[in-house]
């Protein structure tokens, strides 16, 4: 039987810290990884900053808005409606 | 004036995505205006992970409008419209950056990162013998130190967007579209073609990559 997982390394934990915040390990891995962040600073802290990234990421879509390109393509959009029209 | 924007992130309704097909055979330029203001930045965002140059981005979302034109009447609905739209960027996007990248002196993009990546150096860890192994030997940095407005400031999100301009292209584009963009998981692997798992491992060396990068940034200035 697979055994329950008692206990990550930090290391382990790491690389499984995707997996854990997007809800994919099985339930004796997620809770090993849970506790050991529970214990150790470090490892918290690393999670933390995985949080902060990702918030920080979703950040840049306000920050980057589109171009105003929307002239051009409403010309090109008739251009392409013109031709359309005359080959009907 | 900004348009008003819905966010791309939210799944498209099919019942609607059906409605601005027909309409933009029919050539109604209000079908079009609304993809565009409803994907249009998001488009430009991914083109510029691909391709550094705005001009260049712009060229290329432009192209890909144009062929979504030119190509609605072929379109099947077999998959999203969105899924669809984003795809031909994707596609265009790649050619041309390897076509700006033939014609530059250095070629700054990384591979497509198949070999193995550690999220984290494994010499941040203690070794195998030490006692204990697997251990933080060098800790993750502190960030609590560093005050909001830098945390959440322009430059810490120009470096951010940096960091995803050094990432592989397929890395790249996964972290863009699901932390970015915010597309579901499901939606992602649809549109690249990928298994959830795949989509995983691609988002787990993208953020692993950009928290290190803002790692060292934060750590830049701070008096040993």
């Amino acid at each position: 039987m697979s055994g329950d997982v008692e206990h990550v390394t930090c290391h382990e934990l790491v690389e499984a810290v995707t997996d854990y915040l997007e809800d994919a390990l099985e339930p004796g891995m997620r809770a090993a990884i849970a506790r050991h962040i529970v214990i150790c600073s470090d490892c918290s802290q690393y999670v933390e900053q995985m949080r902060s990234t990702i918030d920080l990421l979703g950040r840049l879509a306000a920050e980057q808005p589109g171009g105003p390109q929307n002239e051009k393509l409403l010309g090109m959009f008739r251009e392409w409606q013109a031709g359309r029209s005359r080959s009907s | 004036m900004q348009p008003v924007s819905i966010p791309a992130g939210r799944q498209p309704d099919r019942e609607d995505e059906r409605a601005l097909v027909a309409a933009l055979r029919r050539g109604e330029e209000a079908a079009f205006v609304e993809l565009v203001e409803r994907y249009g930045a998001s488009l430009l965002r991914l083109a510029r992970t691909f391709v550094r140059d705005r001009a260049v981005a712009e060229e290329v979302v432009q192209e890909t409008w144009l062929a979504v034109l030119n190509g609605i009447d072929r379109f099947e609905g077999r998959s999203s419209l969105k899924t669809w739209i984003f795809q031909i960027l994707s596609n265009r996007a790649r050619t041309r950056a390897v076509r700006e990248r033939r014609s530059a002196p250095f070629s700054a993009l990384a591979g497509d990162g198949e070999d193995d990546e550690a999220a984290v150096d494994a010499d941040r860890f203690r070794p195998a013998g030490d006692r204990w192994v697997g251990s933080w030997a060098a800790a993750p940095s502190d960030w609590s130190h560093v005050p909001e407005e830098r945390l959440l400031g322009r430059e810490t999100l120009e470096r951010v967007s940096e960091a995803i301009q050094a990432l592989p292209p397929r890395q790249a584009e996964v972290l863009v579209l699901r932390d970015v963009e915010g597309w579901e998981p499901e939606e992602v692997c649809a549109a690249l073609g990928i298994t959830d798992g795949n989509q995983r491992i691609l988002l787990h060396r993208a953020r692993s990559k950009v928290r290190a990068a803002l790692e060292r940034y934060f750590a830049e200035g701070v008096a040993p």
